[in-house]
C-alpha cells in the first residue's frame, strides 16, 4: 500500500482507461501515480508524473518534466520502490518551496 | 481412508498431498453474524486487483462448492478460487466442460442445499443463459460473479456490460459493482440476501471487466479469520433435495417439472412468486449495503444516474464540476434487481436534467430509469454518453455532455 502522507485525492483514472490515480501534493508541486489494468497481475505497475499545480483551490495541474527529480514519465513495479521515491520527492518539494521563496518576488 | 478432521466432505489430506495433520483453512475460521461482518469488524486497507478482491470475498464466504469454466476476464478470479480450494477455504471445486454444463451442475449443487458459486464473462454467460434462466424458478440461491465483457461482433475482451440486459427479466438478483471494493463487499451481501427464506433466489454480482478485475484499487477487508454462517439448505422456500434417500425429488411440487402437463396457473403463480421474492430482497440489501443507492448532492438541478464503472467516471465529473462552483448530483445504483424505484424517485424529485452514462450500446439503465420516472418526475432524461465495445469514457466526455445538456434544457 502506498504511503498516505500528502495524498490529496484518490480517483479513477480520468482518462477512462481504468485504474486508480493517486494525487500527492506538497505546496505547489506534487506527483500523480496511476496503476492501470494489465493482462497479467505481474505486469501491473505505477506510472508516475511530477506535476505543478495551477492554483491553490483546485487539484488542476500541469505535468512538469523540468525538475531535478525526473524529466520523463517514471515507472515503478512495486509499492515499496514507489514509496521510497515518494519520500525523496517530498523532501525535494520542501526544499524547492524554500528555494522559490528566496527568488526575488515580482511586484 | 479417513476424512480430513472435522471436514464435512470426502476430501482427504492424503488425496490433496497435504500432511496428515492438515486442517482446511475454512475450518480454522470463526462464523460471524453477517451484520457484524459488514458493519462492525475492523478493516484493513489492501491495494489489490478486482480478481484478488473477489478471492478475499470468497475466502470469507464459507463456500461449499465452486464450479466454473474459464473465460477472459473471469479466468483470473477462478484461478484465485483454485488457490482457495488448495488452502481449504472452498470445500469442492472443479472446472466444468463448458458453460451450459457449468451452470447446470451448479444448479444441481445448489438444489442439494450447499452454498454454490460460479463465475463467467460475456459470451460464457450468453452460452449458459438457458440454464441460468431456470435458476430463479428452481429457487436455487446460487452466487455468480460476472466480469462483463463484449459479447457482440466484432468480438473483443474489453469492458462492455450489455450482457446484463439479458438477465434483467429472469428473476435473478442483480448487483453492479463500481470498483474493487464493491467486488469484495457485494458478493458477501448477495449470498446472505439470496439465502433468506423469503428470497431463496440466485444472485449475480457484475463488474466491468479489466477496468476492475485487472487493475488494482484500494479495498478495505475484514479479518480473514471470520467467515459468513453456512447455508442451511432446509431453511429455504423450496427445501433441498434429500440425496441420501433416493430417488431425490427435484422440487416439492413434482408437476412443476412436467413441462408437457403443467398448469398455466401453476407456472404463472410460481413466476409471480419469484418476482415478489426479488422485491422482498430489497430490505436485506438495504441493511447489508447501507441502501440500494448512494446519493451525492441531493437536491441538485443536474443529476447523473449510473452503475458500475460509469459511477467512478461520474464521481470525478461531479468533483470537477464542484471545483468550478457547479453542483451536480449523482445516484449510484447498487442493485439493478431489485431496482431501487422509490430511492431514485426521491433523489431526483427536484432535478431538471438527468444524464445516464453507460458502458453498453443498449442503454438498459436508461430504459430502466425512464420506466420508473415516467409521469412521476419533471426532469428531462438524456441517454448518454454511451460507450461500448471496449471504448473508454473519459471524465471530459461526461463534462462535455453536461455542458451541452445545460444549453439544450434551460
Amino acid at each position: 500500500m502506498l504511503i498516505q502522507d500528502n495524498l490529496i485525492l484518490t480517483r479513477s483514472d480520468p482518462s477512462g482507461n481504468g485504474g486508480t490515480q493517486f494525487i500527492y501534493r506538497l505546496k505547489n508541486y506534487g506527483l500523480t501515480a496511476v496503476s492501470r489494468p494489465q493482462e497479467e497481475i505481474s505486469m501491473i505497475h505505477w506510472e508516475v508524473e511530477i506535476v505543478k499545480f495551477s492554483d491553490e483551490a483546485t487539484a488542476r495541474f500541469e505535468i512538469c518534466h523540468t525538475t531535478e527529480l525526473a524529466n520523463k514519465t517514471l515507472k515503478f513495479y512495486t509499492d515499496k520502490s514507489l514509496n521510497e521515491f515518494l519520500g525523496k520527492a517530498f523532501q525535494y518539494f520542501e526544499e524547492l518551496g524554500s528555494l522559490e521563496k528566496m527568488l526575488p518576488q515580482e511586484p | 481412508m479417513a476424512n480430513v478432521v472435522g471436514s464435512s466432505v470426502c476430501r482427504t489430506a492424503e488425496d490433496e498431498g497435504k500432511p496428515a495433520d492438515w486442517v482446511p483453512g475454512g475450518e480454522k475460521q470463526t462464523v460471524v453474524d453477517p451484520m457484524k461482518m459488514f458493519h462492525e469488524l475492523p478493516r484493513e486497507m489492501q491495494f489489490i486487483t478486482g480478481s484478488e478482491a473477489a478471492r478475499e470475498s470468497m475466502r470469507r464466504a464459507n463456500i461449499d462448492i465452486a464450479i466454473a469454466y474459464p473465460i477472459t476476464p473471469q479466468s483470473e478470479s477462478m484461478q484465485q478460487a483454485g488457490y482457495l480450494y488448495d488452502e481449504g477455504f472452498i470445500k469442492e471445486y472443479y472446472r466444468a466442460e463448458e458453460e451450459i454444463g457449468t451452470f447446470s451442475a451448479i444448479s444441481g449443487a445448489s438444489r442439494a442445499g450447499v452454498r454454490s458459486l460460479t463465475a463467467t464473462s460475456g459470451p460464457g454467460l450468453m452460452r449458459g443463459m438457458e440454464a441460468i434462466s431456470s435458476w430463479p424458478g428452481a429457487r436455487t440461491p446460487i452466487i455468480m460473479l460476472n466480469m462483463c465483457r463484449v459479447i457482440n461482433t466484432p468480438l473483443a475482451i474489453q469492458p462492455d456490460n450489455i450482457e446484463m440486459s439479458f438477465m434483467l427479466n429472469t428473476g435473478i438478483l442483480m448487483l453492479h459493482a463500481e470498483n474493487q471494493q464493491d467486488f469484495y463487499d457485494y458478493p458477501l451481501a448477495a449470498i446472505m440476501a439470496s439465502e433468506q427464506v423469503d428470497v431463496t433466489l440466485p444472485a449475480v454480482v457484475s463488474v466491468d471487466g479489466f477496468f476492475c478485475t485487472h487493475a488494482r484499487g484500494p479495498v478495505k477487508v475484514t479479518p480473514a479469520e471470520y467467515k459468513l454462517p453456512p447455508r442451511d439448505g432446509w431453511r429455504s422456500a423450496v427445501p433441498a433435495m434429500d440425496n441420501e434417500n433416493p430417488p431425490a425429488r427435484i422440487s416439492r411440487d413434482a408437476p412443476i417439472q412436467k413441462s408437457n402437463f403443467i398448469s398455466y396457473h401453476m407456472h404463472a403463480s410460481w413466476q409471480q412468486e419469484v418476482f415478489a421474492a426479488v422485491e422482498r430482497s430489497a430490505k436485506y440489501f438495504r441493511d447489508y449495503l447501507g441502501g440500494l443507492v448512494e446519493v451525492i448532492n441531493p437536491g441538485a438541478d443536474d443529476f447523473i444516474i449510473a452503475s458500475g464503472c460509469a459511477v467512478s467516471q461520474a464521481r470525478e465529473a461531479v468533483r470537477q464540476e464542484g471545483e468550478q462552483g457547479r453542483t451536480v448530483g449523482l445516484v449510484k445504483v447498487k442493485t439493478i434487481r431489485p431496482f431501487p424505484v422509490e430511492e431514485i424517485l426521491d433523489a431526483v424529485k427536484d432535478a431538471k436534467r438527468i444524464l445516464i452514462p453507460e458502458f453498453n450500446q443498449a442503454g438498459w439503465l436508461h430504459k430502466e430509469v425512464c420506466s420508473v420516472l415516467y409521469g412521476r418526475c419533471d426532469a428531462v432524461i438524456k441517454d448518454g454518453p454511451r460507450v461500448f465495445g471496449g471504448m473508454t469514457m473519459p471524465t471530459e466526455m461526461i463534462l462535455e455532455w453536461l455542458a451541452e445538456f445545460r444549453k439544450e434544457v434551460k
